[in-house]
């Protein structure tokens, strides 16, 4: 029994050793910048941070990750590590415009630039944004539906996570061109967090409450291709339009397949790009506007096949 | 025999110890002042937290809700702050956690239900409660919280943050209550023994509801910091910290049968997870690997003691 005991207090002592031979354990030499996006797990941020290391790699810098998935809490301490770290500028997409202020102030306090990619912050600190023109893609979502719709028709709003400000101000946007609609009625609207499986559900229960439901406008293409499921299973497919946003790669097959009746690309691996020259153009001690737009393509069958990713 | 058994009891500031030696070895970063006061502020609120759960733990029972509790005590101490000022909304929050806490014991203790059930009951319905109370929002979302509060959640005091003396001060206060006065000494002996505990005359039902306040009350002070700390109260916040609670109890040696458990030992469970987390961010390894690595931590660290505890 003494040599098993000595054997795990062994392996319990050589456990974190081990932990350097891990992939990506490096030492620092090249400039460094520190990412933290709000999720690693969602593909719209899979891709940016694609980008990211693309561009990165181009102009010959490393780059350090650390992951937040949604908890407020880790992103500061995660951004506070980078900081302590050394990284020379930080790209976040700041899970909430307030809650994580904290890692904003730990950038600003180390006088290392930290620039919000996507998502926004209202903290001071923040060096800039790259942002969408939220609202105006709201708009234009509503204005396609509303056209489909042909003015009429019951909608379901499957919204963001609470609190972040560009799921409010996108379903903001949407909300003020229907407003205009006197034959479209709002009956649903949850906030939630970006994934399939709130999509399914939540479209369920909306198909259930109200069978003859006319469209589902969706804040993520995530959420869209659950509702998408939940339409068909219901056998609503062309019945009920879902809208999605963002233009991940599956949702862009979706659209293909007719299973998807739009999304907004916003190539989030051109972003995570765009973010990188910001920082570049920061660095170098340029002038850069505090807030920078990527620009928006509304994706339908009218022009999926050109962007559609090649194989 | 006594010699080895004072080893193996140190188990967990062994594991830290060498866990933080190697990190240092691997970068230079580590021992950084402004890394070290990182770790010290990223521990502190899941300290509080873990030392509650000691109290349930040590009592032989079990609590999931803490993370629902956090969130509810930070919403609610904001919304009261706002009426009433900093002093009651910070009472208010601990007492929330104090109520959710008193419900899990009466009905945990007097009426025999399962903690585990009755706690993963109290998480998902207290969760409920707090949409419910705050729409789903942050609060506040449209003005912000009293300065000095905020000040609370990032600034010193000795060079030392704010939030990091609250679980200091704990720590001794409540080290104290365990081992100098009776009332800790019947709850080692109720967690170690119920029925003989019974037999000799301690009330066990009450001694296993109050752990359970203890939990909910740290729960509730730790949900005041962190709204500090995000400089709001956060409907979404605190998901999973139950998780990390129980590991960091485990990891600083209590057993799951209860009677069993240290309050400084727990707290450096919490060092355990927080320094290895931030050793993996320092060495840039990729996120999903972090996951991967500290499942593994806690499965060992559990594993070794086990062991220890079998001979």
């Amino acid at each position: 029994m003494s040599k098993l005991r000595t054997a795990a207090l062994a392996a319990a002592l050589l456990l974190p050793v081990s932990l350097a031979l891990l992939p990506g354990a490096t030492a620092q030499q090249k400039t460094t910048i520190g990412v933290s996006l709000a999720q690693d797990d969602n593909p719209f941020y899979i891709a940016m941070l694609r980008g990211i290391r693309a561009r990165a790699q181009e102009l010959g810098w490393d780059v350090a990750t650390v992951s937040a998935n949604e908890d407020k809490l880790k992103q500061i301490n995660g951004v506070q590590d980078l900081v302590a770290r050394g990284v020379k500028g930080v790209l976040i997409s700041p899970i909430d415009a307030v809650g994580v202020n904290a890692a904003y102030d730990a950038a600003a306090a180390a006088k290392v630039p930290i620039v919000s990619v996507a998502r926004g912050s209202a903290s001071p600190n923040q060096t800039i944004h790259v942002a969408m023109d939220e609202k105006q893609i709201g708009r234009d979502i509503a204005e396609w539906t509303a056209k489909k719709l042909d003015g009429k028709g019951k909608v379901a709003l499957l919204m963001g996570p609470s609190g972040a400000p560009t799921f409010r101000n996108l379903g903001d946007g949407y909300a003020e061109v229907m407003a205009k609609y006197p034959g479209i009625q709002i009956v649903v609207k949850h906030d939630g967090p970006l994934t399939r499986e709130r999509g399914v559900k939540q479209a369920e229960d909306a198909l259930v409450a109200h069978p003859d439901l006319a469209a589902i406008y969706t804040a993520n293409d995530d959420v869209a291709l659950g509702a998408m499921q939940a339409v068909n299973a219901a056998s609503r497919k062309g019945k009920t339009l879902v809208t999605g946003m963002n233009g991940v790669p599956p949702a862009l097959r979706a659209v293909k397949e007719d299973n998807l009746a739009m999304t907004v690309e916003l190539n989030p691996v051109e972003w995570g790009r765009l973010g990188v020259d910001v920082l570049a153009t920061y660095l170098k001690g340029d002038k850069v506007d505090p807030r920078v737009f990527i620009k928006h393509v509304i994706i339908d069958s009218g022009n999926i096949d050109a962007k559609l990713p090649k194989t | 025999m006594t010699k080895r058994f004072n080893l193996a009891g140190q188990m967990p500031l062994l594991t830290l110890i060498i866990l933080c030696v190697a990190t240092a070895l691997m970068t230079d970063r580590f021992l950084s002042p402004l890394n070290l006061t990182n770790i010290l502020v990223q521990s502190s609120i899941m300290a509080v937290i873990a030392m509650g759960m000691t109290f349930v733990i040590v009592g032989g029972g079990f609590d999931l809700s803490v993370g629902s509790t956090v969130a509810l005590a930070g919403c609610v101490a904001a919304m009261v702050m706002l009426e009433a000022g900093i002093a009651a909304g910070v009472a208010a929050g601990i007492l929330a956690g104090a109520a959710v806490g008193l419900a899990n014991g009466l009905i945990i203790a007097f009426l025999n239900v399962n903690p585990f059930i009755t706690t993963l009951g109290t998480m998902v319905l207290v969760r409920g409660v707090v949409f419910l109370m705050t729409g789903g929002a942050p609060v506040p979302h449209d003005t912000v919280l009293p300065g000095a509060f905020i000040a609370f959640g990032s600034d010193r005091f000795l060079g030392i943050h704010y939030l990091v003396w609250v679980p200091a001060i704990l720590l001794a206060v409540l080290s104290f209550v365990m081992h100098a006065t009776p009332y800790g000494r019947r709850v080692y002996a109720t967690g170690g023994g119920r029925e003989a505990a019974y037999l000799s005359g301690v009330p066990v039902r009450r001694v296993v509801a109050s752990t359970y306040i203890w939990c909910g009350a740290l729960a509730g002070v730790a949900g005041v910091m962190l709204a500090a700390r995000l400089q709001s109260g956060q409907p979404t916040a605190g998901e999973f910290y139950e998780l990390t609670a129980i590991a960091a109890v485990v990891l600083g040696g209590a057993a799951l049968t209860g009677g069993e458990g240290t309050l400084y030992k727990s707290v450096i469970g919490v060092f355990i997870m927080i320094v290895l987390g931030n050793a993996l961010n320092l060495l840039n390894v990729d996120s999903y690997w972090q996951r991967v690595a500290v499942g593994a931590v806690i499965i060992a660290a559990a594993a070794a003691e086990r062991l220890r505890s079998r001979q």
